[in-house]
């Protein structure tokens, strides 16, 4: 029977219903930098429930998902909004014994996604020991080296059911891109998303494939490994997006003051995310003066 | 008038400390005062051992590795697109840069902290108990791992009891009082707004090392959470020379992007 190529290109709205209550969601991106804020939305507005999040560096992202109740456990080196200080609903849930959450190190959470991406079963680490990690179940399972028989922690493989990560561009096929100059911080997002079982990217920009076939070594992850890319502009705002566009620290701040205490983050959340029906609604409230000021006009050099 | 600034002071310290063709590391940081003890400081310090006895010592700052460090390379903000800009020899995944001091291959590492105790342990996750918890803090980060596999650690801290305490709350970085089975060193010196202190080999127990000039010893006992180890003798921290005084403030930061955080979003200056 003749077939048809797969289009990979779908709403917001059914990226979110990709994502079950319970799962175990694992998000790209770096303390400010690229966390897919689109999808983060979507997924409060679809009220989601008792999730796992995982991921090695997070702001925002967490901070917004964790105020919204759909979390139950997080998994992070680092929740914070870097310069704009400490991440409210973050600070407010952990204190409170709302949420579980397991510190790492960087190294402990990327060797746990790398393990997943390369199917292992667990990684070895010599980070946690003598140290508070140990606090954590997640980091008591010593192993001999059988070689030297020094003591090892082994660090069980993160598994997430499903990745999401921003990127700069894609074909509708599912062939993703990220532009060759950029913050080498993120290029943990590509073991991220090879971890999961599944892999929702939102993008820039959607190209045609020839585009993608004219620059090859530009694709980080090829069809093989995506399941659905979204058209999402300026998909992660306020973070950074490396050459595209910067850090907003007017909005993050608004952010952080009106997240200080339950009801301004219930107020800033009627306001911005749950009265809008999509991304574009939300970006038409941030104004196209704030999205210019934040805008790099540079040519992306290829 | 003394002549020179805190943060002059403890660059031209920590230089000092700084080996030839090692690999040093400051994180990218957040803003103020902490910026200024975390990253800029550190950067000048790392700069002057350059222009002096370490010139193939490299400084990593974040994914961004061996960037040029006088002020003609150095952007006039923090911005992501001026870090992508800034002028530098290699730019690698971070997973790579973080596999590099896995190695043993990272000498020195820059660090601050929210509470640092009597052997060394830094926290930078949390104020109180896990059931009583004043302040949840945003987290490790990579500390652990340079606690771990750091050739040597500078930590930079007020002195204050809040800050040097007995014991941390939480230890998000091993200090000397068990280091079986790891590869670094731990931490080396502690830099304050009133003294240098180092580690005594025998115990692991910190140190008084010199006081800043017109400090007196009395003064940092008593904002010393714990008891700190005096020495029979303690001498007065080195001032800054005229030269490298003359090298910071001409070639390495006359803007004070790094000992004033100007490269930040947040300019400000150590001395309270």
């Amino acid at each position: 029977m003749k077939m048809e190529r797969i289009n990979k290109l779908i709403t917001l709205k059914q990226a979110g219903e990709m994502i079950s209550d319970g799962d175990k969601v694992a998000i790209a991106g770096s303390l400010i930098r690229r966390h897919p804020m689109a999808l983060v939305h979507e997924i409060v507005r679809q009220k989601k429930k008792n999730l796992t999040i995982l991921g090695w560096n997070n702001g925002i992202d967490f901070d917004m998902l964790i105020g919204a109740e759909c979390v139950k456990e997080a998994h992070s080196s680092y929740v914070g909004l870097s310069n704009v200080g400490l991440a409210p609903n973050f600070r407010r849930a952990v204190q409170e014994g709302k949420v579980r959450f397991v510190d790492h190190s960087e190294t402990c959470a990327i060797d746990k996604f790398r393990a997943g991406a390369t199917g292992a079963p667990y990684a070895l680490s010599k980070t946690p020991l003598h140290n508070d990690l140990q606090k954590n179940p997640e980091y008591q399972k010593e192993v001999t080296d059988p070689f030297t028989g020094e003591k090892w922690i082994a660090l069980e493989a993160f598994r997430p059911n499903i990745a999401i990560m921003h990127a700069h561009r894609a074909d509708i096929y599912g062939n993703v891109q990220l532009d060759p100059q950029r913050m080498m911080d993120n290029e943990t997002d590509i073991l991220i998303c090879k971890s999961a079982d599944k892999v929702i990217v939102t993008v820039e920009e959607i190209v045609e494939e020839e585009e993608i076939i004219r620059t090859p070594a530009q694709t980080v992850l090829s069809k093989f490994f995506v399941d659905a890319v979204v058209l999402a502009p300026y998909g992660a705002h306020p973070n950074s997006c490396d050459l595209r566009y910067d850090f907003d620290i007017q909005h993050s701040r608004l952010y952080r003051d009106m997240s200080l205490s339950q009801e301004g983050f219930i107020e800033y959340m009627d306001k911005y995310v749950y009265s809008s029906s999509n991304w574009e609604e939300y970006l038409e409230k941030i104004g196209k003066d704030r999205l210019d000021a934040i805008t790099r006009t540079d040519i992306i050099r290829r | 008038m003394q002549g020179y600034t805190l943060a002059e002071l403890l660059a031209v310290e920590a230089s000092k400390y700084v080996k030839d063709d090692e690999m040093n590391f400051v994180g990218i940081g957040t803003g103020g005062q902490a910026w200024i003890m975390a990253v800029g400081m550190p950067t000048v310090a790392v700069c002057l051992a350059q222009h002096d006895h370490a010139p193939n010592a490299t400084l990593m700052i974040g994914p961004v590795l061996d960037p040029l460090l006088d002020d003609i390379y150095v952007p006039d903000a923090n911005w992501e697109y001026d870090l992508i800009h800034w002028p530098c020899r290699c730019q690698i995944p971070l997973e790579d840069a973080l596999g590099i001091f896995r190695q043993g291959r990272l000498g020195l590492s820059f660090a601050s902290a929210a509470q640092v105790d009597k052997y060394g342990n830094f926290n930078i996750a949390r104020i109180g108990t896990k059931e009583n918890m004043k302040v949840r803090l945003p987290g490790c980060l990579a500390q652990t791992d340079h606690g771990a596999y750091a050739n040597r650690i500078c930590v930079t801290v007020r002195h204050n009891r809040r800050t040097l305490v007995e014991h941390v709350d939480f230890i998000s970085s091993a200090g000397h009082e068990n280091r079986e089975g790891l590869p670094g060193g731990g931490p080396v010196l502690v830099l304050t707004d009133k003294a240098v202190m180092d580690f005594e080999p025998s115990t692991g127990l910190m140190r008084l090392k010199s006081v800043h000039p017109g400090v007196k010893v009395e003064d940092v006992i008593e904002n010393t959470g714990f008891s700190l180890i005096i020495p029979s003798s303690v001498p007065e921290t080195s001032p800054p020379t005229k030269e490298e005084l003359q090298l910071i403030r001409e070639v390495i930061d006359p803007k004070r992007k790094f000992l004033e955080a100007r490269i930040t979003q947040e300019a400000a200056v150590l001395e309270e």
